[in-house]
């Protein structure tokens, strides 16, 4: 902990002040649509952030994370108008039931090359979405094919998890965040993280040196999906409407891995660099133009991918990091910050 | 009975053709080990070509191949010179070019969604002089367009078979798949190597294209379901090999076909993805596929 606090006063304060505004925003902003867009932004930044345990650490490329989002929100879901449970616990039986399925796709395909991975987390969450599609209830459990599940409106509470207004919604999505965040920094200060590391970049080597890859890049996933879906239970109860195209799709998956790798992989900031860029964009193309050019939005997105390949492999963080370091930081720290900064600047 | 042997040579006949296409990802991702996210929708680009073409001339559909495979050909070699090359190179080193798949995602979404603003999402049937017609063989009926589409495509797998094994480009594109450094050691152009093999495999695509527009509707996201066939095809013929591709396509179709014998439509679809998965579970290397590639 005292690592993380250990920064430069400038970072601290910035830090700071940027929490502030975040948790003061319900205040000054009142209209719906836009903190709905504001609770959006931060809950793809979740996703992102919990797709990185995988995507961004463990090197390789998943590319089937609604399906775990879908576990979430359909476990959650039918364990509250089955039994009446409250959500917060459907959410963590929806978080283990996508650890499971996790480590279940991940044991046979992390060991192969990541091209087989990719292509397997598509045929699992291709195959998810239409079983889901295909079957009108397991058991008990209504989950009514391709027409989806609406939740009933309840009572306002907390153990309800739903609100009449936005402002608990996004209090919630920014802790959850925040957590997943921290968690995030930790793993890459710990062992599994260093682990993750030697692996992503060369496996053999690292499984030389005696470390189990593929045993970590197993974790990193159980890890991952755990927390998608509980982001997943959160958006069924934020939405109320949910139907297996619109919650397991490909185009769910593709959105989450692309906001990371235009943020940045395998980095803290990545994720919500990546959000804050591409969410508003797809929001407002729909709102305003979506009637007339259908797809825009998409071709945006592809469009952005693939100059931001070109140009920046290691996504926008990069040069983003940069210009903070060299316009910001510089600037308000001591003087004698600056030998060691630009020291540190060499070493990279 | 007569049923199953009729579902089974209906599967045989499709299968091809999804071959064609998986020969065309497989040969893309032999050479520059790079599977092309991008392939269903070069096939979308070919199959609205091959529809224009029909609908602008009016003539046989057949005789749109000479003008849309060569255009796909092309299509593929400068994508992979203007796009993908420059991504490429910055990353040769590496075993496993993760920046490039996540190029060809984004050319995916850019070619999917700008077919879908310029056509609408609409599902067109291009009314050709066989569209519709069938043939009678022992009481059992099959579209003369997907015997039609089949033979092409076999007659097709067998030609670029030979090209790869007897051409002297042919020879190159295989030395490059087998070792990169050997090969440009022993004076392979390294760069026009992998235009070519993005332009084979996009050729692939387009004469698959035109083999399907006869009898298949043409819509901005055709290629999602072929793409996603072809990826479970190479996985189970193994990643790099042509015959693999080809016997992989004619397994899928029978399954395919057959399945639908016994259950609804929808449910076949799972059946693929079991498939895939039991292939990815017992033996990743796919049918044919060499030990270095996975």
């Amino acid at each position: 902990m005292h690592k993380l606090l250990n920064q430069k006063p400038v970072v601290l304060v910035m830090t700071a002040l940027l929490l502030l505004g975040l948790f003061l925003l319900p205040i000054l902003v009142t209209s719906p649509t836009l903190m709905q867009i504001f609770i959006l932004v931060i809950l793809y930044a979740y996703f992102t952030s919990t797709w990185n345990f995988v995507g961004g650490f463990a090197g390789v490329l998943p590319l089937g994370h609604s399906a775990f989002v879908g576990i979430g929100a359909y476990t959650s879901t039918v364990l509250l108008q089955t039994y009446g449970l409250s959500p917060w616990f459907g959410m963590l039986a929806g978080g283990l039931l996508a650890a499971l399925v996790g480590v279940i796709i991940g044991l046979p395909t992390l060991k192969l090359r990541g091209a087989y991975f990719a292509l397997a987390t598509i045929a699992v969450g291709e195959g998810i979405r239409v079983l889901v599609e295909n079957v009108k209830e397991i058991g008990p459990f209504k989950i009514n094919g391709p027409s989806g599940i609406s939740i009933g409106l309840s009572e306002n509470s907390f153990t309800a998890l739903q609100f009449d207004t936005k402002a608990p919604y996004y209090y919630i999505i920014l802790i959850m965040l925040i957590l997943v965040l921290l968690l995030t920094y930790f793993m890459m200060n710990s062992k599994i993280g260093y682990y993750l590391a030697a692996g992503g970049e060369e496996p053999e080597a690292a499984e030389a040196l005696g470390i189990k890859v593929s045993r970590y890049k197993v974790i990193a996933m159980a890890i991952s999906c755990f927390l998608t879906a509980l982001g997943g239970t959160f958006y069924a109860q934020l939405i109320l409407y949910f139907y297996p195209k619109s919650i397991l799709g490909l185009d769910m998956s593709y959105e989450i891995a692309f906001i990371a790798l235009i943020g940045g992989r395998g980095t803290i900031l990545g994720p919500i660099l990546g959000a804050l860029l591409l969410r508003p964009v797809s929001e407002l193309t729909r709102i305003y133009i979506g009637d007339m050019l259908p797809g825009l939005h998409l071709v945006i997105f592809g469009l952005i991918l693939i100059i931001v390949m070109r140009y920046y492999p290691k996504g926008l963080v990069e040069p983003v990091t940069h210009i903070l370091n060299k316009y910001v930081i510089r600037r308000f720290s001591k003087t004698d910050d600056l030998k060691t900064n630009s020291a540190a600047d060499k070493a990279d | 009975m007569l049923g199953i042997i009729e579902a089974l040579i209906n599967g045989l006949l499709m299968g091809s053709i999804y071959g064609l296409t998986a020969v065309g990802l497989t040969l893309i991702f032999g050479v520059m080990k790079v599977i092309n996210f991008a392939h269903g929708s070069i096939l979308m680009v070919g199959m609205f070509a091959a529809y224009w073409f029909v609908i602008l001339t009016g003539w046989n559909p057949y005789l749109a191949i000479p003008v849309v495979v060569p255009f796909l050909y092309l299509f593929g070699y400068y994508m992979q010179s203007f796009i993908i090359k420059p991504i490429f190179e910055a990353e040769k080193d590496v075993r496993e070019p993760i920046t490039v798949i996540i190029v060809t995602t984004g050319i995916w979404y850019v070619l999917d969604n700008l077919a879908l603003m310029i056509f609408g999402a609409e599902f067109r049937v291009a009314k050709t002089s066989v569209t519709g017609q069938i043939f009678e063989f022992y009481e059992m009926y099959f579209l003369v367009p997907k015997v039609i589409g089949a033979g092409i495509t076999i007659v097709c797998a067998i030609y670029l078979y030979w090209f790869l094994k007897h051409s002297k480009t042919g020879k190159a594109i295989r030395a490059t798949s087998l070792d990169r450094e050997a090969a440009s050691l022993m004076g392979v152009k390294q760069s026009k190597i992998y235009n070519i093999a993005f332009g084979l495999g996009s050729a692939c695509c387009g004469m698959a294209a035109c083999v399907l527009v006869p009898f298949y509707y043409v819509y901005p996201t055709v290629g999602v379901p072929f793409d996603i066939k072809a990826f479970i095809i190479v996985v189970l013929g193994g990643l790099g090999s042509i015959p693999g591709a080809i016997l992989g396509g004619i397994i899928i179709g029978i399954i395919e076909n057959v399945g639908a014998q016994f259950m609804a439509a929808t449910w076949t679809e799972l059946l693929l993805y079991g498939v895939f998965l039991f292939v990815l579970l017992v033996k990743p290397s796919g049918l044919f596929g060499l030990k270095q590639d996975f």
